[in-house]
Formats: structure tokens, C-alpha cells, sequence
């Protein structure tokens, strides 16, 4: 395949984008139906890429060794198939559950940018446009998020400013990798991480974890997912992030660096994982608004993946990866679904929904499969890359976080059988009016996303294979055997049986709650939201105490405050004085002096050609 | 075939004015647009080939009887014709809506394709006297596209740039009396031969001192530029855009340059003089463009500027310092006469030039507000547009000479330019709207269409400097870098 | 002889700057390009004289002097009492320095016979073609300002030929 074809993955978007940019607003459909068809061509270029050769792109650029380089390879090759039916299942979802918005041209416009944009971090092979391309989603990612309305505004500059700085840290690791290995081409670097590469390692990490939506980056999604349109929060948070976000940290932790099982950095990996799905989950339990809990599980699941990739056990890695793949699907097909919801219903609170089963009945179906799924339902794909998570972690040695996954498969089920019941089952809520089923465009891509949710699960064997397989190729250790299928599907082994005693025990819970709070579906969280020491920790959590953006914000403010009064106004006054007022003076002079008298001019001009004789003159030696 | 460069304006320019009779509007926009576009089209594809091998003489052709002019194409003059044909197709462009408010279309095309056609020839010719009878071509058409819309302004400060030029073409043609008289020819080639074989450095630096003062009046340096901050406000922002962008550094830098470093050769002596021309020009410029209230005059100021960087960098005279100053060049053709253009896009829609009377206009003509900032930020020297770079190579290229209070100064300048751009913006654009502005409207397509092409090319060549330094730049370099040899090689010219 | 003339030019080029009233001015610069013709004529420049008796002292004399009888407003101009005493300071100055370095300059200057010859016909067809050109570039654009400054103003309905106003006004 010729080379240059690794720059239709991006320009195909940009250009896409441009177009609806340029269009203007008075024409309706044009956009949609162009946006679609453009997104179909998308995937038909990510299907044609695939199961190609591994293809090279090399543009000199800036010298130095900076190089615009692109990289078609297994992984990057399955990347961009994802990204593209994304793209393609939003842009369709978007045509009905975003008409009418006054900001359409943009909103289509950044979609296609943020595809572009992706598509160009997922093939860059140099870390420099890497480094541009991901950058740029930060933008595109503000200008969408702005888009949802008043008050947005607020949240999109802390996803802008969170991101701006994960990927700060992430380009200040970049620059020691460079100085350490002295080459910025990603696919020449292979190093362990020790010493300064372990720093490098440690800050590259926090931007790609930070990308996916790890703790403690990750609390402008919550935020995201009230004031941001839906369709946005199932596109960026939901599927693109996770996909680049792991895409980076497999890179790094399988080519870039080699991590070694249960070293350092590895411990350092699972434990952040850990900790992200255990206390993400837990505030997911608690919450009362649909899209709040989505959010929250988006959050918590990042740390499946996490954990999957820090265990630098083959069955795990290929469980966090599959995790990632698996996540996108099904988290984007819940936000659509609730989008859904939210259209027809006209709101997301658990409180005034209920019994939508009946009336939306093809969303409620795509809802229990996607959320079957995240709660890892045997035979669905979550409970295969769950499980294989298990038992990498259960491989390290290290039991304590295995533990913490169970906890959270526990809670996770706990929070959507609340999330389900409340919303499609039990008593009609009194605010729901009678509902119809939403529009085509909008089950379709649900619908979509819950059969292949189904059939990565079923047929484990076919992504694995055509997938995951091929990312792990040369890293597991010689004869050891890659085929996970047998593993994964083998229902009777400890860990698996483990794993369905948890979801009985989450059922159990749920009754439990759902009895105590007077048969309300929505409460059924609260006996763990009112544990002692739960509860006290919950109210802190509600009043942003643990949110260190806002901590950071307002400590930042103080410290301003401060440099105003001591530091700015001082050197203000120095330069009022004296700098402006030079400057003022020499204007003034040469403003007097160009007095439009042409006597003048000429005396000028005869002046200086006599200065300039005499110089030339004197100067020749 | 590059003939055509000169000949499609020039007749062109003399039908004009007959098929105005007949058609007022249509016909000279898209005789005139597409006549530029033509010329676009030859400079970037046909004359490129032409020049691999060095410069060539090209012999010119009518109806296939040789005549006897031999036109010289050499890296600098083709980058010199690609820069020229890329502003004025945009500036041909702007003026399909411009001129609607002047009138007389036909002449103003005329007139406009004379001065092309001028500045072509002065590019092609080989020969200092060709090159002085094309400067007077350009002249003329330039003093009468100045006084155009004949008010009173115009016709004044038209009249003191035609005294002030008539002065300057004296000097040149006295100086150019003088070299004849020593070296007994006037072409590039017999000239350097001649002056290499005589030892006569002090009239030699009598003629240079004759055609910096001549040149550097053209070119609009300290002290010879008064008459530009006079004519760049009156005349219509189509021609301001032309002779901030093309014409001061064609009759004025490049004649110069070709001559300095291509004919005499660059001595120590004339190092030290462009230098200081150089930074003092930079210096009033921007002084003088901090405390303007009128948007053009402030524009007009900031190029007397920039040009003194330009001969700042060829004045060094070091292949860096020749390819910063070629660069900075060909950057300040793009954003200043976007920065024109936008200014006379203001002008014509709020009916004032004055920057006190504007204010908020981003509200109602966005496209030019966003237009502006692009060009604002790219002469201040922000990365990654392309004056960054141009800035960057010139402080680089002074810094290697070992020049460092002169690159220290360049930064400061830099600054101040960056200032009073910074003002222009807020002044003009951003802020609260002024509610006279209420009603305006953004400017018309053409209009439009023209400022976004030139901002995009802003962008590109501050995203893809190297591929433009490799294509266009480094020829222009190395032959300006050979310096008199170039000349020697074109001897029986 | 030589020298006559040149101190004839001189004095009448000095002459048509100082003088006070437009019409002697421009009568001076007239009775001052006839000097130099003679000039052209005594150094064989027969072409050269020509022109510029044709030229400057016929057609340009016409035009000043077409000009300010049309346009005779006040008489005398208003400027500076400060030019009498700059300008013949100055041009003393010029003169001394004149002619301190141009004789040093000139002795620098070799002896050469002119490379390009031929008669004056020649070297305005033949030798010197894209001069030619240039030359009608150069008339063509005088004419088209002449259209261009001298149009009938069919938009705002102000009368044409405004082009005079300005003719010796400073600021």
C-alpha cells in the first residue's frame, strides 16, 4: 500500500469537518447526510487498512529528528477501525438527538476535527505530531463540551486545564525519553524503566491514564456528563478517550518500555487501577442522576484496564485491552441509550423515571445488554475481559487486587440494577408522560453497540484472534500459549465461580436497598450511602473536599491574589512611569518632526545622501 | 515566454482602457483577475524548471522573429516574480468589490497592470539601465494609482512622493551615468567585470552612496521614507496593499540587493551603512507607529519597519543573514498587504480610519477580525506563523556575525512591534462594540475571499517553512550567496 | 565657452528656485534647459539636445505656464523667509566639497572608450530593444494616469480635472 495513504485516515475528517465548518447554517439536511456518508467512507477506509502490512509514512519535517511519521500496524490499524465506527455511530446518533441545536455547523465541524485529530495520534509514529494531535483534542474536546449550553463553560475550561496539564507531564516525560535515548521515533525506543527513564515512564503514564479518565484526573467527567451534550459524553469520554488513552498506555508499558512483572512502575500501575475502580465505584452507587452514574462507572472501569496492563501478564494485558474495546462499546451504547431517554422523557433523574420498559422498549433492550455486559454477565464480553483481568491480577501474587476488583464487580452490578430498575422498570414515574420509542437513528447505533457486545462475548474467539492476538505477538515469553479462548470461556474454575458469587452477592444488595427504601428503586444505594463511615466520606465527596482540580483552583487563586498585590502591581507602576513614557516621548518627537512639509523631506533625503557618501567614503578602506 | 510576464500586463494595460467603454465592471474584474492568475500559474510551474541549473538568458520572441531582448531568470528574480504575482492576484482580487466605490474600474486596472508590468521588467532585466526605465514604469503608474479617488489628500500626498521619487531617480540615473563612464557598459556582467579590473574604490562608493539614497528612497528607509506614511493612507487599500508589499521592495530592496550583492559586491563599508540604515529604520518606524491614531498611517509606519529588518539581514551579508532577509521578505509581502486589505475592508465598512472612533468590530465582521489577528500575530513574530521564523533566522544570522548589540536591538524592536500590533487589534477589533458600528456588515466575498487566501498562506508558510525555504528561498540565496560571480557568468549579455 | 554655459545653467537653475513669482520660474527653468541643450550640442549629443529643446523648453515650459496662468489665485506663494539664507549657505558648502573630491575623484577615473556604438537610430531599435519596451510601458502609464486622474466623474457627480489644485502648496 502506498504510504501516502496513511494520510487519508486524517484528512478524510479534517476535511469532512471543514465542509461543515463552511457550510452555512440555512442548509438543513445537506450536513446530515453528508456528515454520515462521510463517516461511512471513514470506516471503509479503517476496514480497508486492516489486516494490511505494516506500512511507514516518513515526512522530513523539522530536522533534528523531528519527523512527521505515521504507523500502520496491528494495533494501530484495530485503533483506528474503532475510532471510525465511533465516529460513524454518533454521527447517525447525532442527526436526530442533535437537530435542532443552534450550534450544529460547529458541533459537526469539532466532531469530525476531534476524529482527525485522533486518527493522527493513534498512526503518529514520532512523538512530536503525537504530540500536536493530541493536543488539538484538548481543543476540539473545550469547543464541544461548550456547546451543551449555559454553564458548560465552566466545565469545559476544567477538562481543558486538567487535560493541558496531564499532558504537560506527559510531554515533560517525552523530553526525557528523548534525552535519554536520543531518538523521538516510537517504534526505536525500547527501554526498562529505571532511574530517569522510570521518571519519564512514571509522567508518560499520567498522561495516557489521565487521557482514559484515571483517578485523579478524572473529575471533570461527572461535571462533563450534566452540562455536556450526550451525544458528546458517548463519543469522547465513553469511547474515544478510553481508546487512546490505553492505546498510549499499552504502548508504553508493552513497546516503549518494557515493564517487568510486579517491578516498580507495574505496582505503581495496579495500584492506581485498583484504587480507581473501587472508589469510582462507589460513588457511582450513590448517584441520583443516570448520566452522573454512567460517568462514574466510565471512571471506575478505566481501572480494569489499568490493572490489566499493570500485571505485565499476557492474559492480563489482553484482558485490559479487550477491557478498553469492550468498555467503549457498551459505556458508549449506556450514554446513548440514557441520551435516548433524555430525549423522550426530557430527564435523566432516577427519581422521576420509571417503567420505560413498555413504552421505549428497543432502548430498554440495548440498555440491559450494555449494562449486562459492564456488570460481566457470562457470556457477555465484559465478563470475558473481566476475567481475564482476574486472573492476570490473580497471577502477580498479589491477592489484595484481585480483592479490589471483586469490590467493584460487586458494586458495579449493585449500581446498575438500580440504574435499570429505576429507570425501565417498576411503576410508571409520575414526570414521565406518556413516552414513545425514540427514532431510528437513535436505537439503531444502541442497538448496534449491544449486539457486538453480544458477539465479542459469544464469539470471544474472533476479536482475541483478530485483535488482541496480534498487539501481543513477541511479548509473551517463547512457548508459552496464547490462545485465551479456552481460558476465558471455562465457566468452572475458582476465580470465574468467585466472580458469579459476587454478582449474587450485588443482587442480594439491591433487594435489600430496594426493600428498606420503601420499594423505591432509586434508593436501593442508600443503606451503603448512610454507613458511618461512608456517609461522612460521601458528604465530603459531594462537596468537591477530594477534587483536587478545584482544591488546586483555589489555592491558585490565593496565590494570585497575592502576586497582585505584591509582585504585579509594583513592576506595573515601573513600567507605567518610565517605560510608557519614554516611548510616548519618542513618538511625540518623531510626530512633530514629520510635519508634512515637503522642504523638509527633500533636506532629509539630500541630508542623508551626503551622510551616506561621507560614511561609505570614509569606511572604505 | 517569461517575455509574456511583461507583455500580457502592458497590453492588457493598453486595452483596457477601450474594452472600459464597453463593459464598466465585468470585463476588466475578470480580464484583470485572470490575467494575474495567469501570471501566477507561469511563475510557479513554468519559470521553475527554468532555473535548475542556475540562472539562464532567455531570449524574447515575437510571433516567432527573435527580437533583441535578452531577459535573466535567476533564483532571485524568479522568487521575486512568484512573490509579485501571488500579492497582486490577491490584490486584483480584493479589488473586484474595493473599487465599486471609485469607480472607473477600467482605468484602475489599467493603471494597476502597468505597474506589474513595470516591476516584472524590473525583475527580468539584466542591465542597470533597463532597470531604471522599469523603475520609472512602475513610478508613474504607482504616483497615479495614489491619487486615484482625487481628493485632496491624495493628490498632495501624491505629489510629494512623485518630488521625492523624481529626486531619487535622479540620483540613480546620475549614478548609473557614472558607472557607464568607468566601466564603458551597463549590463550586470560588464559591470562587474569592469569594476574588478580597475581599482577605483572611492567612486564606486560615491555610486553606492547614490543608489542607497536613490533605492533606499524607493524602498522607504530612514531617512529617505518620508513620502510613504503620506501615501499609504490616501491611496485605496488595494494599492497601499501593493506598495507596502510589492513595490517598495522591488524598485526599492531588490534593485539593491541585485546590485550591492550581485553587481558591486558587498564591502565592508556598505556592511556597516545597510546595518545601521537597517536598525534605525526599524527603530523609527516602530517609535513612530506606537503613537499613530490612524490605522493605515500606523500600517505605513510598521513597514518602514520591517523593510529596515529586511536590509538588516542583507546587510550582514552572510548566506543566513541573505536567506533571513529573502525570507522576512517574502513574509511581510503576505501579511502586510493582508493587514492593508483588512484595513481598507474597516475603513470601507465603518467609513473611518481612526482607531479611537472603532472599537468591538469582532462582533460584526468577524472573518476580517479573526483575518487581522492572523496577520497582527504573524509581522509581531508569534510562532508558528511565518514572521516568527523570518525574525528568528534575522536575530540568528546577527548573533553568528558576532553583531550582538545590533540582534539585541532587533529583539527590542521586535517587541515594539508587538506592542502597537497588540493595540491595533484591541483599538480596532475587540473590546465593546461602538454603537455607531451596530448596522455594519462584514466585507463583501471578493474582498473576503482575498484576506483569507493571504492569512492562509500565512499559516502554511509558518507550518511548512522548510518546504518553502527549500523551493522558493534557497535559490534566491545561493545566487545572491555567489555573489559577483553570478553577474560574471552572464558577460556578452 | 563650456564653462559659460554651465555657469548659465547654474545660475538659471538657481534662479527659477528662489524666485518669488511662478512665471518667472518657470521662464527660467526654460531659458536654463536651452543652456544645457547647447551643452548637449557642443558635446555631439545632437539627439540629446533636441529632445530636451523640444521637450523641456518647449512642451514642459507650455505646460507651467498653461498651469499657472489657469490657475492664478494670489499671486505670490506663501513660504519661509528661512530659505534665502539656508539655500546659499548650503549651496556654498556643496560647492566648496564639490569641488574638493570631485577632482580627486574624477583624476581616479581611467580612460575607457565606450564597448556599445553605433548610431542613435541603432541603438534605439536594435541594440537596446527592451529599453524600447520599457520606454512605452512608460508613456503608456503617463497616458493612462492622464485618463485615469482627468476621468469624468460619473458616480458622485463632481466635476472632472481637479488634478491642478495643488500645484505649489505646502502644507
Amino acid at each position: 500500500m502506498n504510504p501516502q495513504n496513511l494520510l487519508i485516515p486524517v484528512l478524510l475528517p479534517l476535511l469532512l469537518a471543514l465542509f461543515s465548518f463552511l457550510l452555512p447554517r440555512g442548509i438543513k439536511r445537506l450536513r446530515e447526510i453528508v456528515s454520515v456518508l462521510g463517516a461511512a467512507l471513514f470506516v471503509y477506509v479503517a476496514v480497508s487498512f486492516f489486516g494490511g502490512k505494516e506500512t511507514m509514512l516518513t515526512l522530513p519535517w523539522l530536522g533534528h529528528g523531528i519527523d512527521f511519521e505515521l504507523r500502520l500496524y496491528q494495533f494501530s490499524q484495530f485503533i483506528l477501525l474503532a475510532v471510525s465506527g465511533f465516529t460513524f455511530l454518533i454521527v447517525l446518533y447525532s442527526t436526530v438527538r442533535m437537530a435542532g441545536n443552534p450550534r450544529l455547523r460547529e458541533y459537526y465541524g469539532y466532531l469530525f476535527l476531534t476524529a482527525a485529530m485522533s486518527a493522527g495520534a493513534v498512526l503518529a509514529n514520532n512523538f512530536v505530531p503525537l504530540v500536536f494531535f493530541w493536543e488539538g483534542l484538548l481543543i476540539t474536546l473545550y469547543a464541544l463540551i461548550t456547546i451543551g449550553g449555559k454553564g458548560s463553560h465552566r466545565t469545559a475550561v476544567k477538562a481543558f486545564l486538567i487535560g493541558g496539564f496531564c499532558d504537560f507531564c506527559m510531554i515533560l516525560g517525552i523530553a526525557i525519553l528523548w534525552s535519554q535515548t536520543g531518538t523521538l521515533r516510537l517504534s526505536d525506543i525500547s527501554v526498562v524503566p529505571q532511574g530517569l527513564t522510570a521518571v519519564s515512564f512514571y509522567l508518560m503514564m499520567i498522561g495516557a491514564v489521565a487521557k482514559a479518565g484515571s483517578m485523579p484526573f478524572h473529575t471533570w467527567i461527572p461535571d462533563a456528563a450534566v452540562d455536556a451534550p450526550v451525544a458528546v459524553m458517548a463519543f469522547i469520554p465513553a469511547a474515544l478517550e478510553k481508546l487512546l488513552g490505553i492505546y498510549m498506555l499499552s504502548r508504553i508499558c508493552l513497546d516503549i518500555f518494557r515493564l517487568e512483572v510486579n517491578s516498580t512502575p507495574a505496582l505503581v500501575l495496579m495500584t492506581l487501577g485498583a484504587l480507581t475502580i473501587v472508589l469510582a465505584v462507589f460513588m457511582a452507587l450513590i448517584q441520583k442522576d443516570l448520566k452522573k452514574l454512567l460517568s462514574f462507572h466510565a471512571v471506575s472501569q478505566v481501572g480494569y484496564m489499568m490493572l490489566g496492563i499493570g500485571t505485565a501478564i499476557p492474559i492480563g494485558i489482553a484482558g485490559g485491552i479487550f477491557h478498553m474495546i469492550n468498555h467503549a462499546m457498551y459505556k458508549s451504547g449506556l450514554f446513548l441509550a440514557a441520551g435516548s431517554v433524555e430525549q423522550q422523557a426530557g430527564t435523566t433523574e432516577l427519581k422521576k423515571l420509571g417503567g420505560l420498559a413498555r413504552s421505549m422498549p428497543l432502548t430498554a433492550l440495548g440498555f440491559i445488554v450494555c449494562a449486562a455486559a459492564i456488570s460481566g454477565i457470562w457470556p457477555l464480553n465484559g465478563f470475558v475481559s473481566k476475567e481475564m483481568v482476574f486472573h492476570g491480577s490473580y497471577e502477580t501474587g498479589y491477592t489484595i487486587f484481585t480483592i479490589a476488583a471483586w469490590l467493584g464487580a460487586i458494586l458495579t452490578f449493585a449500581s446498575f440494577l438500580k440504574a435499570g430498575h429505576s429507570v425501565f422498570f417498576g411503576p410508571r414515574g409520575l414526570e414521565t408522560a406518556a413516552v414513545k420509542e425514540s427514532r431510528s437513528p437513535i436505537y439503531i447505533p444502541i442497538l448496534v453497540l449491544a449486539a457486538l457486545c453480544v458477539l465479542f462475548g459469544v464469539y470471544n474467539a474472533l476479536p482475541l484472534r483478530l485483535f488482541i492476538q496480534p498487539i501481543l505477538a513477541g511479548h509473551a515469553a517463547p512457548g508459552e500459549h496464547l490462545d485465551f479462548t479456552a481460558h476465558a470461556l471455562a465457566v468452572f474454575n475458582p476465580i470465574a465461580l468467585i466472580s458469579m458469587g459476587c454478582l449474587l452477592i450485588a443482587f442480594a444488595l439491591h433487594v435489600f436497598g430496594f426493600r428498606r427504601g420503601g420499594n423505591k428503586a432509586y434508593l436501593a444505594s442508600e443503606p451503603i450511602h448512610r454507613l458511618p463511615v461512608l456517609r461522612t466520606l460521601y458528604d465530603l465527596a459531594e462537596a468537591r473536599v477530594f477534587d483536587l482540580y478545584e482544591q488546586g483552583i483555589k489555592g491558585l487563586q490565593a496565590f494570585s491574589r497575592f502576586l497582585f498585590r505584591f509582585v504585579d502591581r509594583p513592576i506595573d507602576a515601573f513600567f507605567e512611569k518610565f517605560v510608557v513614557q519614554i516611548g510616548r516621548a519618542a513618538t511625540g518627537a518623531l510626530k512633530a518632526v514629520h510635519n508634512g512639509l515637503y522642504a523638509n523631506y527633500l533636506a532629509w533625503a539630500i541630508g542623508g545622501l551626503v551622510i551616506i557618501v561621507w560614511a561609505i567614503g570614509a569606511l572604505t578602506r | 515566454m517569461l517575455f509574456l510576464f511583461i507583455i500580457v500586463p502592458l497590453v492588457l494595460a493598453g486595452l483596457l482602457p477601450l474594452l472600459g467603454k464597453v463593459s464598466k465592471r465585468l470585463l476588466p474584474d475578470l480580464l484583470a483577475s485572470a490575467a494575474m492568475l495567469f501570471l501566477l500559474v507561469l511563475a510557479v510551474f513554468s519559470a521553475r524548471p527554468l532555473i535548475a541549473d542556475g540562472g539562464i538568458i532567455q531570449q524574447a520572441f515575437w510571433f516567432g522573429a527573435p527580437l533583441n531582448i535578452r531577459l535573466l531568470l535567476d533564483g532571485f528574480s524568479l522568487f521575486m516574480l512568484f512573490t509579485i504575482s501571488l500579492v497582486s492576484f490577491a490584490v486584483t482580487i480584493y479589488s473586484i468589490n474595493y473599487m465599486e466605490h471609485y469607480g472607473a474600474k477600467a482605468n484602475y486596472y489599467a493603471l494597476l497592470l502597468a505597474m506589474i508590468a513595470g516591476m516584472n521588467g524590473l525583475v527580468l532585466s539584466g542591465d542597470l539601465f533597463t532597470l531604471y526605465v522599469f523603475l520609472e514604469v512602475a513610478a508613474i503608474a504607482s504616483y497615479a494609482l495614489v491619487a486615484f479617488g482625487r481628493g485632496h489628500d491624495e493628490l498632495e500626498a501624491s505629489f510629494k512622493y512623485l518630488m521625492l521619487s523624481a529626486v531619487a531617480s535622479a540620483f540613480v540615473l546620475l549614478s548609473i551615468a557614472v558607472i557607464f563612464g568607468v566601466t564603458g557598459g551597463v549590463s550586470f556582467g560588464a559591470v562587474a567585470q569592469g569594476l574588478k579590473t580597475l581599482n577605483i574604490k572611492y567612486v564606486v562608493g560615491f555610486c553606492s552612496g547614490l543608489f542607497l539614497a536613490g533605492f533606499g528612497l524607493k524602498a522607504a528607509l530612514v531617512p529617505f521614507h518620508s513620502w510613504l506614511p503620506d501615501a499609504h493612507p490616501s491611496a485605496p487599500a488595494p494599492i497601499s496593499a501593493m506598495l507596502s508589499g510589492v513595490l517598495i521592495k522591488v524598485s526599492g530592496v531588490y534593485a539593491m540587493t541585485r546590485i550591492f550583492l550581485g553587481v558591486f559586491g558587498l564591502t565592508p563599508a556598505l556592511t556597516t551603512v545597510l546595518t545601521v540604515m537597517g536598525i534605525v529604520s526599524i527603530f523609527v518606524g516602530a517609535l513612530a507607529a506606537l503613537g499613530q491614531n490612524d490605522i493605515k498611517r500606523m500600517l505605513a509606519y510598521s513597514s518602514i519597519s520591517q523593510i529596515g529588518y529586511v536590509v538588516l539581514a542583507f546587510g550582514i551579508g552572510t548566506p543566513l543573514g541573505i536567506l533571513a532577509g529573502l525570507f522576512h521578505l517574502f513574509n511581510h509581502a503576505l501579511f502586510k498587504s493582508l493587514l492593508f486589505l483588512n484595513a481598507g475592508a474597516v475603513e470601507q465598512s465603518t467609513g473611518t480610519r481612526s482607531l479611537d472612533k472603532m472599537g468591538g468590530l469582532a462582533k460584526v465582521m468577524p472573518l476580517t477580525a479573526v483575518t487581522s489577528a492572523i496577520g497582527s500575530l504573524a509581522i509581531a513574530g508569534v510562532p508558528p506563523l511565518n514572521g516568527f521564523w523570518s525574525k528568528l533566522l534575522i536575530i540568528i544570522a546577527l548573533v553568528q556575525a558576532k553583531m550582538h548589540v545590533l540582534a539585541a536591538l532587533a529583539v527590542l524592536g521586535s517587541v515594539i512591534t508587538l506592542w502597537y500590533y497588540l493595540v491595533l487589534q484591541h483599538q480596532a477589533f475587540f473590546g465593546k462594540l461602538n454603537e455607531a458600528w451596530q448596522g455594519v456588515k462584514e466585507a463583501p466575498f471578493w474582498m473576503s475571499a482575498a484576506t483569507v487566501l493571504l492569512a492562509l498562506l500565512c499559516i502554511v508558510t509558518g507550518l511548512a517553512f522548510p518546504f518553502v525555504i527549500q523551493s522558493w528561498l534557497q535559490p534566491a540565496a545561493d545566487v545572491l550567496g555567489k555573489g559577483v560571480g553570478v553577474a560574471l557568468n552572464f558577460i556578452g549579455f | 565657452m563650456h564653462l559659460f554655459l554651465l555657469i548659465g545653467l547654474l545660475a538659471f537653475s538657481i534662479l527659477a528656485i528662489l524666485s518669488r513669482d511662478l512665471l518667472k520660474s518657470a521662464i527660467s527653468l526654460a531659458v536654463a534647459s536651452i543652456f544645457l541643450a547647447l551643452v548637449f550640442f557642443r558635446m555631439n549629443a545632437v539627439y540629446a539636445g533636441v529632445f530636451e529643446l523640444s521637450v523641456v523648453a518647449g512642451l514642459i515650459t507650455v505646460l507651467f505656464i498653461t498651469a499657472i496662468t489657469l490657475t492664478r489665485g494670489d499671486g505670490d506663494v506663501a513660504e519661509s523667509r528661512g530659505h534665502r539664507i539656508v539655500f546659499p549657505l548650503f549651496f556654498l558648502a556643496l560647492a566648496v566639497v564639490d569641488l574638493l573630491v570631485m577632482k580627486k575623484l574624477l583624476g581616479q577615473i581611467p580612460a575607457i572608450q565606450g564597448s556599445e556604438s553605433g548610431t542613435f537610430s541603432q541603438v534605439l531599435w536594435n541594440q537596446r530593444t527592451f529599453d524600447l519596451v520599457g520606454q512605452v510601458g512608460a508613456i503608456s502609464a503617463g497616458v493612462l494616469a492622464v485618463l485615469a486622474l482627468f476621468r469624468r466623474d460619473d458616480r458622485h457627480g463632481n466635476a472632472a480635472s481637479d488634478g491642478g489644485d495643488t500645484g505649489g502648496r505646502h502644507e
